[in-house]
């Protein structure tokens, strides 16, 4: 927001994202330092920072279709898995370059995410948040029910690296690459269709679906098309989780993992791109602090025994996701604005 | 044939036990609006207390299950007084969010207490089951499903005909409302939240009987979940029906479907009859139709 005084004069000045010379600078440090990243830091962190990318980009996902659209989605894990056999099975059966098998994941998720949202026609509220759940079911029946050829069934199917012009990204460094490209991408999309009618219409129905319709959007098409832009992203990230794992199993995409993208939201903050960025910080630096004190834990406490580290990150990530809704319901994004608009009107109190 | 009418009759107990832990969902929709994700986790804890106060504590049964009824609701209680009372006034979607929250939460505080160990549960109802001619009926579904009717009949009766039933209802349309009229929102969230702790354990008792306990009976929470949408989120009688129709679906194609296409299509045909149906009639069976207004 801008200070007061200062006007936008056009329609594309009110759009701009970028406003103030220092976020420009901040923005290009921050992107400086991401593509520096491999030269600073350890593989071990770059993994880490691997797999927030890949998060961010599902993540994002799910604040468009939940956090602007206001559609509650307990299956985003399941439209990743989408993505994810998808990117997957074209890989290994039909060698598909990369440039196009992470658009046709996040495509197949689509389809599959948008024959969700279809039900919105219908179906409302909580009823509609509860088809997610089956979604989550239906996926986990078709991976281990099918004939094992098609979808590996339980043993999972085992990815090839990403390759381009005979560079194979299999180091820890060129993955990331890869997820900092597609997530740079997927992000700035992003922002872009929030910003558009398509953003707008969905910011009207989560505020209240009966006057959107009134004001002549059509709701059931936003909300189905919330489910398809949510899941394509899902998609995408899917694939991303394939080329980096380079195998998928159906255990890496259940209704715990969607929680997670649940929670990563909810701590970032509803209804904004950068609040959703900051929750897969916070919780992806939580899980992997679990992830490595929790084993430590184990060794000196022996009672609790070798599953503490999951039993741990649900009690943790349960906690926060019932503490924030508590306490800060609008998220970390909203405590930082508060502080940056003290900070501008600095030393009046409002 | 004698197979067919069994399969149909353990199909309809089967129904009626999921009708069972369905009505945790309804009762707490019924008097707070709120739909609870973690239905299945309060089985689970329902389950762990019955296992503690019979095999590890040593109490005889006559005696540990009011006792676990009543630590039950306690915990029921406890969830309440400290996740939802403090969210009233808030949007529905941040209730229902706490909720999914709170599933995560019971489970990690199941497994950190308990662990994943495999535990004995005690034999609650006989295990011996009822020859009826040729035909075979498992006693404790039996003895579950007339509980099953009998708690529908009693609360379907609390919540329409009695006065403090009426003003639970009315809380489950409208927060601002109810209390504007003078019910108290804050006990009626209450009150639901301890009868949806005790039927969970009910349920508990009538599933796990006899078998062994570990935090994965929680699924059946998520198996029950379309017995309450089809009926719809409301309706507690309704619970009855579609229990039993979504039962003996689910048994037929298990036993008649499944041998042919070789894929365990029955753990999710529910789902499937629960999409048709909210396509059809979009509040399930007998849910409320509200009208909205801007």
């Amino acid at each position: 927001m801008d200070p007061s005084g200062i006007f936008p004069t056009s329609y594309q000045a009110d759009g701009r994202l970028i406003r103030t010379r220092w976020q420009a600078l901040a923005l290009v440090l921050f992107l400086a330092l991401m593509l520096a990243a491999p030269y600073l830091v350890g593989a071990r962190i770059i993994a880490v920072l691997n797999m927030m990318l890949i998060s961010a980009v599902i993540a994002v996902g799910l604040q468009i279709c939940t956090g602007y659209a206001g559609q509650i989605n307990l299956g985003q894990a399941a439209f990743m898995g989408v993505g994810a056999y998808t990117a997957s099975i074209l890989a290994s059966k039909t060698g598909l370059t990369f440039l196009l098998v992470i658009p046709l994941a996040g495509i197949a998720a689509a389809v599959f995410g948008f024959l969700f949202g279809l039900t919105a026609a219908r179906i409302k509220g909580f009823y509609l948040a509860l088809t997610t759940i089956a979604a989550q079911f239906i996926f986990h029946f078709a991976v281990l029910n099918l004939p094992s050829t098609w979808m590996g069934g339980s043993n999972g199917i085992t990815v090839p690296p990403a390759e381009l012009f005979g560079l194979r990204f299999v180091s820890e460094t060129a993955q990331f690459y890869l997820s900092f490209a597609v997530a740079a991408i997927m992000i700035a999309g992003a922002f872009g269709i929030v910003r558009s009618r398509f953003g707008r219409a969905f910011v009207a129905v989560r505020d209240d679906d009966v006057a959107a319709g009134i004001m002549g959007i059509n709701v059931a098409a936003t909300k189905a098309n919330a489910f398809l832009i949510g899941a394509f992203y899902a998609g995408v990230g899917g694939a991303l989780w394939a080329y980096m794992i380079r195998f998928v199993g159906v255990d890496q995409f259940t209704l715990f993992h969607s929680i997670f993208f649940v929670a990563m939201i909810i701590v970032g903050g509803m209804g904004s791109i950068v609040g959703a960025l900051i929750g897969v910080f916070v919780i992806r630096i939580i899980q992997e602090i679990i992830a490595t004190v929790g084993p430590n834990i184990a060794e000196s406490v022996p009672f609790v025994g070798g599953d503490i580290v999951f039993a741990g990150m649900n009690v943790i990530l349960g906690g926060v996701i019932a503490l924030f809704m508590i306490l800060e319901p609008k998220g970390l994004m909203h405590r930082w604005n508060i502080l940056k608009s003290s900070y501008r009107i600095w030393p009046f109190p409002y | 044939m004698v197979y067919f009418v069994n399969d149909i009759i353990t199909g309809a107990l089967i129904g009626l036990l999921y009708a069972l832990v369905a009505m945790g969902f309804v009762v707490i929709y019924r008097a707070s609006k709120v739909f609870n994700f973690a239905q299945g986790e309060l089985v689970i804890i329902g389950g762990f207390i019955v296992w503690f106060t019979t095999l590890q504590a040593g109490l005889s049964l006559w005696l540990s299950i009011p006792l676990s009824l009543l630590l039950a609701g306690f915990v029921g209680y406890l969830i309440e007084r400290i996740f939802l009372t403090k969210l009233i006034g808030e949007s529905v979607f941040s209730m229902v969010m706490v909720t999914v929250g709170l599933l995560i939460l019971l489970r990690g505080f199941v497994l950190l207490l308990f662990g994943p160990a495999v535990r004995p549960f005690p034999v609650i109802f006989p295990l011996k089951p009822l020859f009826l001619g040729d035909m075979l009926i498992p006693l404790n579904l039996l003895i579950g499903g007339i509980i099953t009717i009998v708690a529908a009949a009693g609360l379907s009766w609390f919540f329409n005909r009695t006065r403090p039933g009426l003003r639970m209802t009315a809380v489950a349309e409208d927060h601002v409302v109810a209390s504007s009229m003078g019910i108290s929102v804050k006990s009626s969230i209450a009150f639901a939240w301890v009868l949806g702790a005790i039927l969970s354990t009910v349920g508990a008792m009538i599933f796990l009987s006899g078998k062994s306990l570990t935090f994965l009976a929680s699924d059946i929470g998520f198996a029950a979940l379309p017995v309450a949408l089809f009926a719809g989120l409301e309706s507690i009688g309704g619970l009855i029906l579609a229990g039993v129709i979504i039962g003996i679906v689910q048994s037929l194609t298990t036993n008649y479907l499944d041998p042919v296409i070789g894929g365990s299509l029955g753990s999710v045909v529910p789902y499937i009859i629960m999409l048709a149906i909210l396509l059809i009639r979009p509040t399930g069976l007998f849910g409320w139709r509200t009208i909205e207004r801007v």
